[in-house]
């Protein structure tokens, strides 16, 4: 009895841990599958799912902002609070904001998925479990004292948020895609060999595009924390929403931090919601699970 | 001022913000832990309500801290009520997730096998299913925990309690000497604290799973 229950449990143990708490799309799907053992088809409620939340979310962006909006027209806001948000200092935290999310995940992805890669190879496999540990170590790592340690280092500016930014996006990436490249069928990549494919080929033909939703998952996972820790840039001087945020706790001018959050808010679910679009729109024909 | 000579001269502010931080994180962590697996409990059963389930607790865990805590500050006020409200609220997903996940990874045979026995709809659910989805339920105990670590941190810019506070009184003195010293001191002292709870749940997963099902 313990035997068949043993491999499932630590199954889920795996795909847990390997995340550091940013949800992905597979995790919920393959949640589901366990649940209805054979009998149900799994495909069709993981696919009610998506398209639910694929109509769900924007509805919810646009009346969440439309209320924000409205709420704005008949609210009487004091100098400081005008001050805080005039000459368009609200779009320019906004684009400051976007702009940090894309160079961090940029960055993230082309570090962390190569690396991945290069950490799954036969000569550097030994190297695997030192680099699953730090990675685990860096997950215990604050990212306000990552941020603050290297601003420290570095100097107040742009580049050190974008570097804390990076560093610490880039370890839950790496473990994810080394977690999903491991967990691809080991009988496919030997069917591949044996079909007299080069290293090379069994790579980029067979392995990498059964990567392919863990890739994408590790995309949507670095956009997420990127967006959330992009609003820390504030306290290494590096812009963004953070800055309507701190002014408005600092100030205590509600208006303000309820601007800077719900605009923060607001872009958070929107990237998500398109990672998770191009989740459903590029997963491999062959894949759809 | 060496970094030990600082630890040296505030090991005891340092200890009571670390002591502070802990008891922050575990107090939440229990209340997100019970309503976490009674979450789980009430929806696990019905495809629908346990993808909603898993659904709006990743939409909360979607939205970044800084912007959490910043919308609880107009409803409760700055200090511990938003640190509290916000770090339960983070901890809910990988507890609610698992639980589910655990609940419905159980096989079915062993519950038909405990009905068959007479067991009650409550002695199946205590004694066969919880028991068998703990693993999986300690795991998003463990992920949780790691990271309402951090999470705490960022709360000590809404007044909360905790090493964050070294970490931003720090930040706020950039240039002084002891700048370094406070935001290493903060930061190596959430990871010592993250290390040793990680410690402590390998303990508590030695003593609490079954011995049948241990791998």
């Amino acid at each position: 009895m313990s035997a068949p229950e043993a491999p499932d449990l630590k199954a889920t143990e795996g795909e847990t841990g390997e995340e550091t708490g940013v949800e992905s799309e597979s995790g919920v799907e393959s949640g589901a599958e366990t649940a209805q053992a054979a009998p149900a088809p799994p495909r069709a409620p993981a696919r009610r799912v998506s398209w639910q939340k694929l109509t769900f979310v924007p509805a919810f962006l646009v009346a969440m902002l439309l209320a924000t909006w409205l709420w704005f027209q008949q609210a009487d806001l004091d100098p400081v609070s005008e001050n805080a948000l005039s000459n368009g200092q609200v779009s320019q935290a906004l684009w400051e904001h976007v702009q940090l999310t894309v160079i961090s995940t940029f960055f993230v992805l082309i570090i962390a998925i190569p690396l991945g890669i290069l950490l799954t190879r036969r000569a550097f496999r030994k190297a695997t479990p030192v680099a699953m540990a730090i990675a685990n170590m860096g997950q215990a790592t604050p990212a306000i004292g990552l941020l603050a340690l290297l601003v420290i280092w570095l100097g107040i500016g742009r580049r050190a948020a974008l570097i804390g930014m990076i560093a610490y996006a880039v370890l839950p990436v790496l473990s994810n895609t080394i977690a999903g490249l491991k967990a691809n069928d080991p009988t496919l990549l030997e069917a591949a060999r044996g079909i007299g494919m080069s290293p090379t080929g069994v790579l980029t033909r067979v392995e990498l595009p059964l990567a392919v939703p863990l890739i994408l998952a590790g995309v949507r996972t670095a956009l997420v924390l990127n967006v959330g820790t992009a609003t820390l840039a504030v306290f290494g001087g590096g812009g963004g929403l953070g800055v309507l945020i701190t002014a408005g706790i600092t100030n205590q001018r509600m208006p303000v931090l309820v601007l800077g959050s719900i605009l923060t808010v607001a872009l958070a679910l929107l990237v998500d919601w398109l990672a998770s679009l191009a989740e459903v729109l590029l997963r491999p024909r062959g894949l759809e699970t | 001022m060496t970094f030990w000579e600082y630890l040296g001269n505030r090991h005891q502010q340092l200890l009571a913000d670390a002591y502070q931080h802990a008891s922050a994180v575990f107090q939440c962590m229990v209340v997100a832990t019970l309503l976490g697996v009674l979450i789980g409990v009430a929806t696990y059963q019905s495809g629908w309500a346990g993808n909603l389930a898993t659904l709006s607790t990743s939409t909360i865990l979607t939205i970044p801290s800084l912007a959490m805590i910043g919308l609880l500050i107009p409803v409760v006020g700055l200090g511990v009520p938003p640190t509290v409200i916000a770090l339960t609220l983070y901890g809910l997903l990988p507890i609610v997730r698992n639980s589910i996940v655990g609940l419905r990874g159980v096989d079915p045979s062993l519950v038909d096998a405990a009905r068959g026995i007479g067991m009650s709809r409550l002695a199946r659910l205590l004694r066969v299913e919880l028991p068998l989805a703990w693993p999986p339920i300690l795991t998003g105990i463990r992920v949780s925990t790691q990271m309402l670590m951090g999470i705490a941190a960022i709360a000590a810019y809404a007044s909360g309690p905790g090493l964050g506070n070294v970490i931003f009184r720090g930040l706020a003195s950039l240039g002084s000497a002891n700048a370094l010293n406070q935001v290493l001191a903060g930061t190596l002292g959430i990871i010592v604290l993250a290390l040793l709870f990680d410690a402590a749940y390998v303990l508590i997963g030695r003593l609490t799973i079954p011995r049948g099902i241990r791998v």
